[in-house]
């Protein structure tokens, strides 16, 4: 059952990283997002209310304590989030690079036009 | 004699105390200097208004790579056939620079690259051969090239990789990207030995060794993402 919960967590860091890579912000990508978003949200919902549903989730799926398992699904919902941003922010300087870039060479041809 | 059909393209960030004379020197050998001020902090630009080389203004501190390839577009524009990038801080030669364009004439290479592993570079620190080896053995892994110096900013290559060029990594990392280009669009390359002056001036100015990882990851993660 411990190795269980292993794959478990490891497959699904792989997938999230593996989507936030190759995903290209299309329409169905973001809205996979939302969904996972709103999902953790209805999650930390749910563990407040009742906490010892985590605990009795935990050890359905074999890990030992409901802290522990809380504790993985935020590691991976993290360096999703982390990765996700990152490549997001490079787009938009890469964005705002070409549009500087633009911008100078446009400056530039029209000084040395004369 | 002053060359006509050749570009020199020179990023500049922060170089005031040098610019100025390095920019007279290659002046006295070519027509065109297209210089790119990536929003240095310090009077470069009015060292390079001094001269009578082209200036194109960066709004913003884009990087050595997003300057490059502004100079490379503004170049295009110029009639000429070669493009030479060459760094503002002196370090290279331009006897250099006139040997690889006069390869690129016989017209069976696209591109030529100056390796200072092939030729000399007195005055270099230990810690930085480290460094550059480590970085050549990645960036030949990554492009898939066979090169002994991939990260030397002395490059002269035809209007056909001129037009071809599209480098959006904006720091450092450019240079493995630069090699990716050349694989990808497989351009004819070749390398010859350069010597680089090593001057107190630019050894203050070289790459920090951390900076590596910073380059490492982000060539690896857009490898990843191709």
């Amino acid at each position: 059952m411990i190795i269980l919960i292993q794959i478990a967590v490891i497959l699904v860091a792989l997938v999230i990283i593996v989507a936030a890579l190759v995903g290209k912000q299309s329409h169905s990508a973001r809205a996979w997002k939302k969904i996972a978003l709103c999902l953790l949200a209805v999650a930390m919902i749910v563990a407040v209310l009742f906490p010892s549903m985590t605990n009795t989730v935990a050890n359905a799926l074999g890990v030992g304590r409901g802290a522990d398992l809380l504790l993985y699904v935020l590691t991976v919902a993290f360096i999703g989030y982390a990765l996700n941003n990152y490549l997001q922010q490079q787009n938009q300087r890469d964005e705002l690079n070409r549009l500087a870039r633009k911008v100078a060479l446009l400056e530039a041809i029209a000084r040395y036009k004369n | 004699m002053i060359t006509k059909d050749v570009a020199i393209i020179i990023p500049v960030y922060n170089e005031a105390e040098v610019v100025a004379a390095v920019i007279k020197r290659v002046l006295k050998h070519y027509k065109y200097v297209v210089c790119v001020n990536d929003g240095s902090k310090d009077t470069s630009s009015e060292e390079i208004q001094k001269t009578k080389a082209y200036l194109v203004e960066h709004p913003i501190n884009m990087g050595q790579g997003a300057a490059l390839q502004t100079g490379i577009e503004f170049a295009r524009t110029l009639p000429v056939k070669y493009f030479v990038t060459f760094d503002a801080d002196g370090q290279h030669r331009l006897e250099d620079a006139e040997k690889m364009v006069s390869i690129l004439r016989k017209g069976n290479q696209d591109i030529i690259m100056g390796s200072r592993f092939l030729g000399t570079a007195p005055g270099i620190k230990a810690s930085k051969v480290v460094v550059l080896k480590l970085a050549i053995k990645f960036s030949n892994f990554t492009s898939g090239l066979k090169l002994t110096d991939t990260h030397n900013g002395l490059r002269a290559f035809n209007r056909k990789v001129a037009e071809g060029m599209q480098i959006t990594l904006p720091d450092m990392a450019h240079a493995s990207e630069i090699l990716e280009i050349i694989a990808q669009k497989k351009y004819r390359y070749k390398e010859i030995p350069v010597t680089i002056e090593y001057t107190d001036y630019s050894k203050g100015k070289g790459q920090s060794i951390i900076n590596a990882v910073n380059i490492g990851f982000d060539t690896l993660l857009r490898k990843f993402i191709r």
